[in-house]
């Protein structure tokens, strides 16, 4: 009976997979992202600073900055108060991801008992001026203050990330292990005839994404659009590689190759 | 004879039988431009003469088509705004006008309508003590239906009353009601109009051109108020140059709405529309029906273009083809009459202007065009993208804003679709909020009518019915270029290949300092521009105002420079859909961006003829790639040639040339690339071509030209200097210093010459850049809020160093390195050899380098850094052979004193 039912299984999976190359379509080809490279290694040189620093101080247009600091947590669910926040920020309290930040959302509660830890805000800026009413100044990344239950973070560890332009060949990598924090992750995948194609990030969090070396685009989880392009002169016959960098970390596992854009 | 008799007796019975015939079968109008009753009603309660409800006559009289500004009524503005034109009467609030029409006996049995092709945006219309029709649109025509309500043979008392407050809560700064570009007024514009017409019209005609079949299908919405089955021939005429054809299709029905569809085969004759050939057909039907009891005849024509447009890999296609888009961004700036212009005249010269500057392309930015756009358009070969009046935070959740915007599309789509012209649409400008309505709309739209693209939304979030992406920005970098860079062997085109094609939004922006000469233009205008008169005033009482107009030509001159950079990185990227400059003319609103080679009478301000803007922006252009623009004179120079080429032919067996010039225009170097055949529709390489920089002992200015067929023609310029390997000698006479110590003091005392070369992280002031300001000081705010610099070319410090009185790349290795001082106590007299031009609000005296006596020493203030990459400036370099040869020559006699203290005032200690 119960061999009965497996062969009608494989009968219909038979069935799908014909009716399906029949009518064109190709199933996604998933790809495990199996090994991770840590981010200290794109660490630029630190600022000290006692304020928060924008990225125009720091001589960058767009790219990601690491604000750390020493905080005390004195009582549950503190709030955490950034009062400017361009373009995007992860926030972390030691490993602990606590939430992602917007301009148009700057606040967050702790999820930490109290104690000392390390206050790490993983911020982007996608490099765009803002038309608006509400923004005359063309700062960016984090300025202003930053404020825990209202009494303000000062002395501060500023870190440009080298994720822009970055050669990730220079990357080293070790066998994937749990982590919630920021980091590469490389993965191996196979390809019999390279064509046109989009990278399905559905899942993933903040980040960008490299193919065989090269540079092919950035994703965002509060986007619609859920897919990157990838040109076939970028893939090659047999084995390829793929490199993400993923801000947020949602522990995700793979990523898959698909016919079409995908949206949600 | 007799048969003339004949001919007479017909004719008399024609004569006889004309006015009846035509009653009964033609379209009758009254023109209603003239004189109306007019009334204010700033208190929005019907104020003693207002009530419709008893007839009462208004007491004041306007003239229609017009704008209550045209009449000087409303709030008398007594300020001056900095941040835009000010409207001399302002005017917000419903406004009554009133005329009593007779209603034409022989319209019995007619529909009647009142038409207004234009107003501001809620028009509702009472007849004698009844409102009997409202209608909000603000992108298309008011036609209301007053069939119901007046009675042909008697005079009705017609009231309208025109409402431009905001009708839903859109974004202050939609281009279709702003403030800052064409004014928020209250009027009814263009034609304006009773009509009456049979039972049975035709409402809407759409057609909808196939290539292929040569080909229309027509879609006709007949509207049947007869209450009965109607049988009838719908006549097709279609027309153009050398060309003509009738068909006659059937047509019956019974419903009140009758849809009717039909094929029309067009022939072999027939052509397609494109820019290169603006082919544009009328298309009239004619409509004859019958009941059982009587018979009816309307006509309606529109005119289209045979064209089809598609989502191309990179490209939009036009008919198969792909089309770079060179287009500018149109903001609703007319300032001469404070609403966009409703005349075939006033847009043909605007389009006209497109060619001349070689666009092909306008983007109507947060607001949609009045049809004469559209027809000056499809006749001169424009592409148009139009938006509804959407910005900002337009799609956070709102229904009734929601249910506004979804009939504003339809409407658009309806009025405007057949337009051969009208290619793209996008909902609106950098929208945020709920982006499953952007997408609804969107698909929608795309449901509606395929003759156009559609995207959801300008540089923001994407969405999946999107078919092109107008953006700073995709997910794979950014594609914006506000400014352009001393090399060019780079592009956008990795960036903007995506799964839509890209268009790079509102490039360019660069700030130009404003020309007061503009101010007398506007004396007939509803708005004037005061904050030129406070600008002005400002940099007079700064003791500057004689050198307003050096400024100008300045800073214009700079912003040419950096455009033409701009548009040829977007002419480099072959994967790139093209571009929308912000733009060709000035913007007079938030905060007045004065970025336009164009004023914003869309008058050139004389920086650049058409004929060289479009060596480097038409459908052909000749593209240099290459490293940098200063050179040491034993370097090489190398390029690649490549050829922009989206014209309407490929070039056969191309001849191409270079050749390098001097500043006198004599030919010093010069070769051939190997002919070729080059396709069109790409960016196509042309060769490779170099040549050693020896001989140059002097500094040179030299510009180096490429020449595809003699017609196409491009040139860039690149500046040679001797290695200048001493420089910054002190000697007996001469003592060059960094800081501003005892010893330097005593020099000065001494009656030595000095030259000061401050660290810049040492001088208090201003970060040096080469770009002027993007886009205007006042909106955006940010440091170091400079407009280019002012270079007097003529003063003899300048004597071994080529430049214009104004900055070109060969001033990038100077200003990146520099600081700006603020002067502001310096002597009035004093005028720095550098002068750095400071923003408009602010006005301010700003140098890099100056001159001064101070007490008996003469001093040279240079604040640029001479140390850091100092082996890899070769402009910097000779500029300090120049500042060398003039300090030690008999001509550096410094004639304004500064006190001693002054040098320490901007230096940091």
């Amino acid at each position: 009976m119960l061999k009965q039912f497996f062969k009608n299984i494989l009968k219909i999976s038979w069935l799908i997979t014909a009716l399906v190359s029949l009518s064109g379509f190709v199933l996604a080809q998933e790809i495990v992202l199996d090994k991770q490279a840590d981010l200290e290694q794109v660490y630029l040189k630190s600022n000290e600073s006692v304020g928060l620093l924008p990225m125009n101080d720091l001589d960058m247009e767009f790219g990601y900055v690491l604000y750390e600091s020493e905080i005390q947590v004195d009582q549950a669910n503190s709030v955490l108060e950034l009062e400017h926040v361009r373009d995007y920020a992860v926030v972390f309290v030691d490993e602990q991801l606590q939430g992602t930040l917007t301009d148009g959302r700057k606040k967050v509660s702790l999820k930490v008992t109290p104690g000392k830890y390390k206050l790490k805000l993983y911020v982007e800026n996608i490099g765009r001026i803002t038309y608006g009413p509400e923004i005359l100044d063309n700062s960016r990344g984090l300025f202003g203050s930053v404020s825990l239950n209202a009494g303000e973070i000062e002395n501060w560890t500023i870190t440009p990330l080298h994720i822009k332009g970055l050669d990730v060949a220079g990357l080293k990598f070790n066998a994937r292990r749990e982590s919630s924090v920021p980091g590469f992750l490389h993965g191996n995948f196979h390809i019999d005839h390279p064509k046109d194609g989009y990278l399905d990030i559905s899942g993933w969090g903040m980040g960008e994404v490299w193919i065989n070396g090269k540079y092919i685009g950035a994703f965002w989880e509060e986007e619609k659009q859920q897919s990157i392009q990838v040109s076939a002169d970028l893939l090659q016959k047999g084995q390829n590689e793929i490199t993400v960098f993923e801000l947020k970390n949602s522990g995700q596992k793979t990523m898959k190759i698909t016919d079409q854009p995908v949206f949600k | 004879m007799n048969n003339i008799k004949h001919c007479y007796t017909f004719l008399l019975a024609m004569l006889v039988l004309m006015p009846f015939l035509s009653a009964r079968s033609q379209t009758h109008e009254i023109d209603l431009s003239g004189q109306w009753g007019f009334q204010t009603d700033v208190m929005d309660f019907r104020r003693g003469s207002l009530s419709p409800r008893y007839n009462h006559k208004l007491q004041e009289t306007i003239q229609l088509p017009g704008i209550t500004d045209d009449y000087q009524i409303g709030y008398k503005v007594p300020y001056r705004y900095i941040d835009r034109l000010t409207r001399k009467y302002e005017y917000m609030g419903p406004a009554w006008y009133q005329r009593d029409i007779e209603i034409p006996a022989a319209w019995k049995g007619k529909q009647i309508f009142i038409y207004f092709e234009r107003t501001h945006w809620l028009s509702s219309i009472y007849v004698d003590t009844k409102e009997v029709s409202k209608i909000d649109y603000i992108s298309v025509p008011h036609n209301h239906d007053l069939s119901a309500f007046v009675k042909p043979g008697k005079t009705h008392r017609i009231t309208v009353c025109i409402d431009n407050r905001f009708q839903y809560n859109t974004h202050k700064w939609d281009h279709a009601h702003t403030e800052f570009t064409q004014i928020n007024w209250n009027g009814i514009l263009g034609e304006m109009k009773l009509v009456a017409v049979d039972p049975v019209y035709i409402e809407d005609l759409q057609v909808y051109p196939n290539i292929n079949e040569k080909s229309i299908r027509v879609k006709m919405e007949i509207i049947n108020r007869t209450g009965k089955q109607i049988s009838g021939d719908a006549g097709f005429k279609v027309a153009g140059k050398n060309y003509n054809l009738s068909k006659v299709l059937r047509v019956s029905g019974k419903d009140s709405v009758i849809h009717f569809e039909g094929t029309i085969p067009l022939g072999k004759q027939i052509k397609l529309w494109d820019e290169f050939n603006p082919n544009v057909y009328d298309i009239t039907c004619q409509l004859n029906t019958s009941t059982d009891q009587a018979k009816y005849q309307h006509e309606k024509s529109v005119s289209f273009g045979m064209r089809e447009v598609k989502q191309g890999k990179n490209h939009v296609m036009i008919n198969n083809r792909p089309v770079h888009l060179r287009g500018n961004v149109e903001n609703a700036v007319f300032p001469k009459t404070g609403h966009a212009p409703v005349d075939d005249a006033e847009w043909e010269r605007i389009m006209l202007l497109m060619k001349a500057y070689g666009l092909n392309h306008l983007r109507f930015h947060s607001w949609c065009p009045p049809d004469a756009a559209f027809r000056m358009a499809d006749r001169y070969g424009i592409y148009f993208e139009v938006e509804m009046p959407m910005w900002g935070r337009d799609a956070e959740p709102d229904e009734a804003r929601y249910n506004f915007f979804r009939r504003e599309m339809s409407a658009i789509l309806k009025a405007y679709g057949n337009h051969p012209s009208f290619v793209l649409y996008c909902n609106g400008n950098e929208i945020t909020g709920n982006f499953d309505f952007i997408e609804q709309l969107t698909a929608s739209g795309r449901a509606m009518d395929e003759r156009h693209l559609f995207c959801g939304s300008t540089a923001r979030t994407r969405v999946k019915s999107d078919q092109f992406y107008v953006s700073q920005q995709t997910n794979k970098g950014p594609v914006k270029v506000y400014e352009g860079l001393p090399y060019t062997n780079w592009d956008v085109s990795k960036q903007s290949d995506v799964d839509v094609p890209v268009i790079s939004h509102e490039s360019g922006q660069r700030a130009i300092y404003p020309n007061f000469e503009e101010i007398k233009k506007y004396s007939k205008s509803p708005v004037e521009p005061r904050n030129f008169e406070v600008f002005r005033e400002q940099l007079e009482k700064n003791g500057m105002l004689d050198q307003a107009n050096d400024f100008f030509w300045a800073s214009g001159a700079l912003t040419v420079v950096e455009y033409k950079a701009v548009i040829e990185a977007l002419l480099r990227s072959s994967k790139s859909a093209g571009f929308q400059l912000l733009s060709l003319n000035d913007f007079p609103g938030q905060g007045y961006a004065s970025v336009g080679i164009l004023d914003p009478f869309w008058d050139s301000k004389g920086l650049v003829t058409p004929a060289k803007w479009r060596e480097f922006c038409a459908p052909t252009v000749a593209l240099l790639r290459y490293e940098k623009s200063a050179y040491f004179n034993d370097e090489t120079f190398s390029a690649d040639a490549e050829l922009y080429n989206f014209s309407a032919s490929g070039l056969k067996n191309a001849k191409i040339k270079w050749w390098l010039s001097d500043a006198s225009g004599k030919v010093l170097k010069r070769g051939n690339l190997p002919a070729q055949s080059l396709g069109t529709g790409d960016v196509f390489p042309l060769g490779k071509f170099s040549f050693d920089l020896k001989g140059h002992h002097q500094a040179e200015k030299l510009s180096v030209h490429v020449a595809v067929n003699d017609s196409i023609q491009n040139s860039w310029n690149i500046w040679v200097y001797p290695r200048n390997q001493q420089i910054m000698e002190s000697t007996n006479e001469v003592w060059y210093t960094r800081v501003y110590d005892e010893q330097t003091k005593q020099k000065l005392a001494a009656g030595a010459r000095v030259v000061f070369c401050p660290i810049p992280d040492q001088v208090k002031g201003r970060k040096s850049i080469f770009h002027n300001h993007f886009w205007n000081p006042i909106m955006f705010a940010w440091p170091p809020m400079t407009i280019g610099c002012l270079i007097h070319d003529k003063e003899p410090v300048f004597n071994n160093f080529v430049t214009a009185n104004h900055t070109d790349w060969q001033w990038w290795d100077i200003l990146n390195y520099a600081k700006v001082i603020e002067l502001k106590d310096a002597p009035g007299d004093l005028r720095p050899f550098i002068q750095v031009i400071d923003a408009n609000d602010n006005n301010e005296k700003l140098g890099i380098g100056f001159e001064a006596k101070v007490g008996k020493g003469k001093l040279l203030v240079l604040a640029v850094d001479t140390q850091k990459d100092i082996d890899k400036r070769p402009a910097t370099r000779q500029l300090l052979k120049s500042i060398d040869a003039y300090v030690k020559g008999n001509q550096f006699d410094p004639k304004i004193e500064v006190d001693p203290d002054f040098i320490n005032s901007f230096i940091n200690r």
